[in-house]
């Protein structure tokens, strides 16, 4: 479903962000993406949804080629992936409810369809008691919790979370990891990039490590147990 | 049409949120329209002017003595086949001493001085309104006078010529002065977007990353230049309409180069609608460019 074919990124000449990537991601997977900082884990990231475009190398999903699709038609991608951030990402002066429907309002979707998939996604992380609230007047595991539910709100096939659990403590971290398992029991595919080794050890799935921008190893669920 | 509606909400927001910055946008653009508008009424007034002259011109043709009766039928028929003329009334030289008479009844006597009319025949051409002051009268007027039947001629297009020099000037200095402001107001709505789209750097990304096309992400600063300048627009029409409609007494002495010529009666309205269109472009206009520039991924 996800395929990177020789892909490479360098943002200083010589120096790789991301050196010769080779790798193959099914429908329905849940990877850990693990690295120290600087191992290239948010480039191959953002390279998957068309933030950064690559050096060298092809990027398939769905056996299409994303650097074929121009500007004009970004938008189509972007609607077929759930994007979560670190920081969240959310819109401040808006509510949580609103945080949650943009990516249904952006494709114009009517408002009673608004209210029952933001209900949803709502009640999948756990929050419609906080729907009227604004982002500041929520803690953090629950911004990222709103974060989380606008990335699943308008149906993705994919969710990439760029270290959704750095900013919180173990106990939220693994919330927000369990409410990301119940997401890919659905069939969506969850990529998480994280350095959090303790994590990876309760959540025992395909971990992918990556070291200097290389990629230096790629173990399956079975191998991990 | 959720998107307008969408957009439209977002920008009376944004107007609403950055007051400072609208209000001085507002006020900008305004002054620029009222600038534009004012040029434009007296322009309005001074081509009234002109054609109210212009109805009046005429040329008289005053033809030598003992002219063939046949070349002057002729010069006649011709003058009368030419599309710039209105009317041609001939005067035959006792016609003249008839008008002379009847409206100098007491200097009759000197006429029995004369055993025939001392007054040259003559023709007066009326040339219509639109084509008066036109160059191919001049050079048509030039023919005639060339010709060996006529002795003399009498025009009376100077007072014309003269608002019509006004007029070109008047027109030339609104329209150097109006682009200069509107270039401004331009420049002002352009930037007051570039600033609302820094400001809105964050939540542009956001909803990029969502999804959102480039279109939902400018539409709402296209709309919101369009408002200022839609707004600037009305304020402009609303001092002007005041000016004229509720001190005729204090524009026409503001006026005081022109005063006499301008009629203060009439409020042309289609300057207000000039205004309005003009306004709510350069604010389209102005926003679109400002999106192209600073939207770019």
């Amino acid at each position: 479903m996800i395929e990177f074919y020789h892909v490479s990124k360098q943002y200083v000449k010589n120096q790789y962000a991301l050196n010769d990537i080779n790798l193959t991601i099914e429908k329905g997977e849940f990877i850990f993406l693990t690295g120290a900082s600087g191992a290239g884990k948010s480039t191959l990231l953002k390279l998957a949804f068309k933030e950064e475009l690559p050096s060298k190398g092809q990027i398939l999903i769905d056996s299409f080629n994303i650097n074929l699709i121009p500007e004009k038609k970004l938008f189509k991608l972007r609607r077929s992936i759930g994007i979560v951030f670190q920081d969240f990402k959310l819109l401040t002066r808006r509510t949580i409810y609103e945080n949650i429907a943009i990516p249904l309002v952006i494709r114009g979707e009517r408002k009673s369809v608004i209210d029952k998939r933001v209900h949803s996604a709502l009640s999948l992380v756990g929050l419609t008691h906080r729907r009227n609230y604004i982002p500041e007047h929520v803690s953090g595991g629950e911004q990222q919790r709103v974060a989380i539910a606008r990335a699943i709100v308008g149906n993705p096939k994919i969710i990439i979370a760029d270290e959704p659990t750095g900013n919180l403590d173990t106990e939220l971290s693994v919330e927000i990891l369990k409410i990301f398992e119940r997401i890919n029991t659905n069939g969506i595919t969850i990529i998480i990039a994280t350095h959090d080794k303790n994590l990876i050890k309760m959540f025992p799935k395909r971990v992918i490590r990556l070291e200097k921008g290389r990629l230096i190893s790629d173990w399956s669920k079975e191998e991990i147990l | 049409m959720s998107l307008i509606r969408t957009s439209l909400h977002n920008a009376i927001k944004n107007i609403a949120r950055n007051k400072l910055i609208s209000v001085l946008c507002l006020g900008i653009i305004a002054f620029t329209l009222l600038i534009y508008g004012i040029f434009n009424y007296i322009s309005f007034n001074l081509n009234l002017a002109t054609r109210e002259f212009s109805k009046s011109i005429e040329a008289i043709f005053y033809f030598k003595d003992n002219v063939d009766i046949n070349r002057i039928e002729n010069l006649i028929q011709r003058v009368k086949n030419n599309l710039l003329v209105e009317q041609v009334i001939f005067n035959s030289k006792n016609q003249a001493e008839t008008n002379f008479t009847r409206q100098f009844p007491e200097l009759k006597y000197i006429l029995t001085e004369f055993k025939q009319s001392p007054f040259p025949a003559s023709i007066e051409i009326t040339f219509k309104p639109e084509y008066s002051l036109d160059t191919k009268v001049t050079s048509f007027l030039d023919e005639i006078e060339k010709m060996n039947i006529i002795d003399s001629k009498q025009l009376n297009t100077e007072w014309a010529k003269k608002v019509m020099t006004i007029k070109k000037f008047i027109s030339i200095v609104g329209l150097f002065l109006s682009s200069i402001l509107l270039l401004v107001s331009i420049f002002i709505i352009y930037n007051v977007i570039k600033l609302n789209i820094l400001y809105r750097k964050d939540e542009i990304h956001i909803l990029k990353l969502v999804g959102a096309t480039n279109w939902y992400i400018k539409f709402p600063f296209i709309i919101e230049g369009a408002l200022l300048g839609f707004f600037g627009s009305i304020m402009a029409s609303v001092i002007l309409f005041g000016l004229l409609k509720l001190f005729p007494t204090y524009a026409t002495f503001m006026f005081d180069l022109i005063k006499g010529m301008i009629n203060v009666e009439i409020i042309p309205h289609f300057i207000f609608v000039r205004l309005i269109v003009l306004g709510t472009a350069i604010g389209f206009f102005s926003s679109l460019f400002s999106t192209q520039h600073f939207l770019r991924t």
